[in-house]
């Protein structure tokens, strides 16, 4: 009864986001959207497989059952948000309901890596590991959440209510990760995620303005590391801490801060493709001015590249199994 | 006329004992700790304390006990020194501007209640289980300070909330750097916490710490919306207060019982005192909101009813002038509600009895403290009670 309940707390949620429509404009620069079709095609066959290997995605399953007064109160106040342009409804609505699975992928790629490196492959992947990417789910759409308050300069009721909703529910997220972070009982793990959410909360404080030791590239570079290199990195070592194996820590590490940024290279570039205003785009900004708009698109698809590259020369460390092909498969992905 | 004054604070001193006393049999709260009280002897213990703290009558120099005894503050100060400086150094190594608003509330003019607390609790248990290794005391002076900093994260995202425009007689955080910053500063102090914590290498420690994040947003939710059944609401605004205030003080006081070595049944006294504080406080806060002026307080008189919210006082006036019940559901928000629910509560016994419940709460607070064996940091959060309460007068 109570489970069902918050199921359906969790439904009127989802109608309620979908059925809205926004008016405002609120442009996010580094909103996340695969939308060229062939390439979501190929994402979506990747993940869609990869997801059949490690059992559907845990995201935010506990919250359902768990948090029924916090979740019912959201989609209340949410409703109401309805109209006023907040970019909450939208973040909300991609979170839970995303079509091109962009959002709750990170989970999945922990899951996969957990999954990829048990020698025996009967082995099942255990109830921390999935915890633990629930975790990295979690702190994601925090994160989505709280960087979409915006700033009001004048008194807006409506947008002041959307900003407050942003606040708690983005909190309220984080303390859910915190409760079962601190249940993994395991103190390099917290300590793991707590660097990755300081390290993304710097990243808002880093402009991607070359100076004298580093290009806009390198800054580009720096700023998706921390904004979200460092949790995908953070959550593949963790997993691998928490299944104990030892050897394949380190490639956790360095394969989930390749492909995280090999997939935000990606992102970048078909956001540049859907924008109107290319001169406002990051992307834009990255190369010499004047630089025409295939070039800036294939020169940053060769960076993407080198990302996708390491990510597959790493993979190479693990045995071979379902997982690591999926994982393989759902990198490719990322170059077409 | 001065002495007069004393004398009718140590009046008042002295019926509060007498009324602690008559509370002992009394079953205090509705928290999963109370019944552990397995000291042997603690109504001993307890006689012995009131003794202590009284002096007698016939002293000539009558005192309020409260000067008499050293306080809180005096005796961690030391091992409060250098806490913001601290906290500071640990939120510097990041980018400058999120530096600036990170450590733009830990300027010391806050008044560090929750550390001073957490500090005098965790001298009392070392002294009650006669723990005296260095690390022990060095990691509960960093429970000190991560209670600082997530009661400080709170407040960062409060203001947001609350569309605050000034803290501490500064312009608070949002109108400084605006919102979107200071969201993501909070969560940064939050995380730099969560490290430090982590570091502490106990585990129980983090799982209760991680507790009071829950409890705060849990907390921030209750307030958003007034119970319907007007019997629930003061249970839920119980709840909400423990939630809100009394959880992170509850929580940080059991934590450093823990670094101590506390079993359970000791943990749970410094859990129920740093509960039965941290309730009481809140209601001194709500009834402060209705009596302080402006200026004592540095904010607007009723404030609370000026965000919607029905604290204790209303919630007790209510139940005389049942009129209160719809303006509450409303959250205050028609013109001349705030004004007619103040006008109410005066007029109603909200006040006196919101001073009776905290009165009540720091009586349990004490209670639970006099289990403790003697000593000044035991006989000094005693005081800290009573001081509590003398910001009522």
């Amino acid at each position: 009864m109570v489970s069902r309940n918050g199921l359906i707390c969790w439904k009127t949620l989802q109608s309620g986001c979908i059925r809205s429509t926004n008016p405002v404009n609120v442009t996010i620069s580094r909103r996340l959207c695969v939308s060229s079709q062939i390439c979501q095609n190929n994402w979506v066959q990747a993940v869609s497989n990869a997801e059949k290997i490690v059992g559907l995605p845990t995201s935010f399953l506990s919250l359902r059952s768990e948090a029924i007064d916090e979740i019912s109160n959201i989609a209340v106040y949410l409703k109401k948000l309805i109209g006023t342009g907040h970019p909450l409804l939208d973040t909300a609505k991609n979170l839970m309901y995303s079509q091109d699975k962009t959002n709750q992928t990170r989970g999945l790629l922990v899951l996969l890596v957990s999954k990829a490196a048990k020698i025996d492959q009967t082995q099942d992947i255990l109830p921390k590991q999935r915890t633990l990417a629930e975790i990295t789910d979690l702190v994601h759409a925090a994160h989505l959440i709280h960087t979409g308050v915006i700033n009001l300069n004048t008194p807006n009721e409506s947008l002041e209510m959307g900003n407050k909703m942003a606040v708690l529910c983005g909190d309220f997220l984080l303390a859910r990760s915190c409760v079962l972070l601190a249940n993994l009982q395991n103190l390099k793990v917290v300590e793991l995620i707590a660097q990755a959410i300081s390290d993304f909360s710097t990243a808002e404080f880093i402009d991607i303005v070359a100076n004298e030791t580093d290009s806009a590239l390198d800054r580009w570079r720096y700023q998706s590391k921390l904004r979200y290199g460092t949790l995908l990195a953070h959550a593949c070592q963790s997993s691998l801490i928490l299944g104990d194996n030892v050897d394949l820590v380190e490639f956790g590490k360095y394969f989930g801060l390749e492909i995280a940024l090999a997939w935000q290279a990606n992102n970048e570039i078909q956001s540049y493709k859907n924008a109107k205003e290319k001169a406002d785009h990051v992307l834009f900004k990255l190369f010499p001015p004047g630089t025409p708009f295939k070039e800036v698109i294939s020169n940053f698809q060769a960076v993407r590249d080198t990302h996708v590259d390491a990510a597959l020369q790493m993979l190479g460390e693990l045995p071979k199994n379902d997982a690591s092909l999926a994982l393989c498969n759902i990198a490719r992905a990322l170059k077409y | 006329m001065v002495i007069n004054v004393k004398l009718t604070n140590l009046l008042a001193y002295s019926s509060l004992v007498v009324r602690r006393v008559s509370h002992l049999g009394k079953h205090h709260g509705d928290f999963p700790y109370q019944l552990l009280l397995s000291k042997p002897t603690p109504l001993f213990h307890h006689k012995k304390q009131i003794q202590t703290v009284v002096p007698s009558t016939s002293t000539k120099n009558v005192t309020v006990p409260v000067e008499n005894t050293p306080t809180a503050d005096s005796l961690v100060r030391l091992d409060l020194e250098g806490l913001y400086e601290d906290i500071r150094e640990g939120l510097s190594e990041t980018q400058p501007e999120l530096k600036l608003i990170a450590q733009y509330y830990f300027n010391g003019e806050g008044k560090a209640i929750r550390p001073v607390i957490t500090m005098c609790m965790a001298r009392a248990i070392n002294f009650h289980l006669d723990q005296n290794t260095p690390y022990v005391l060095q990691k509960q002076k960093k429970i000190a300070q991560i209670a600082e900093m997530i009661h400080t994260a709170s407040l960062v995202h409060d203001d947001v909330i609350d569309v605050a425009d000034s803290r501490r007689s500064r312009p608070s955080v949002n109108i400084v750097w605006g919102q979107r910053k200071s969201i993501i500063a909070g969560d940064f102090i939050l995380a730099m916490a969560s490290k430090m914590l982590a570091r502490l290498q106990n585990k129980q420690v983090i799982i209760l710490l991680s507790q009071v994040l829950a409890d705060l947003v849990q907390g921030e939710f209750m307030q958003l919306g007034a119970r319907e059944n007007k019997d629930e609401r003061f249970a839920h605004y119980s709840e909400k207060t423990f939630k809100k205030t009394a959880s992170l003080i509850a929580y940080s006081c059991q934590a450093v019982s823990v670094l101590s070595g506390a079993d359970s049944t000791l943990q749970a006294v410094a859990f129920q005192y740093g509960r039965q504080i941290g309730m009481a406080f809140q209601l001194v806060d709500d009834l402060l909101d209705f009596i302080a002026t402006s200026a004592q307080l540095g904010k607007p008189v009723a404030a609370d009813l000026r965000l919607g919210l029905a604290t204790a006082p209303v919630l007790f006036a209510a139940q005389k002038f049942s009129e209160l019940n719809p303006l509450i559901l409303r959250r205050f928000q028609e013109p001349g509600d705030a004004e007619t629910a103040f006008r109410l509560v005066l007029r109603s016994d909200g006040l006196q009895r919101t001073k009776d419940l905290a009165h009540q709460y720091c009586n349990d607070a004490v209670t639970q403290i006099a289990q403790l064996t003697p000593s000044p940091y035991q006989q000094a959060l005693v005081t800290l009670a009573h001081q509590l309460l003398h910001r009522m007068k």
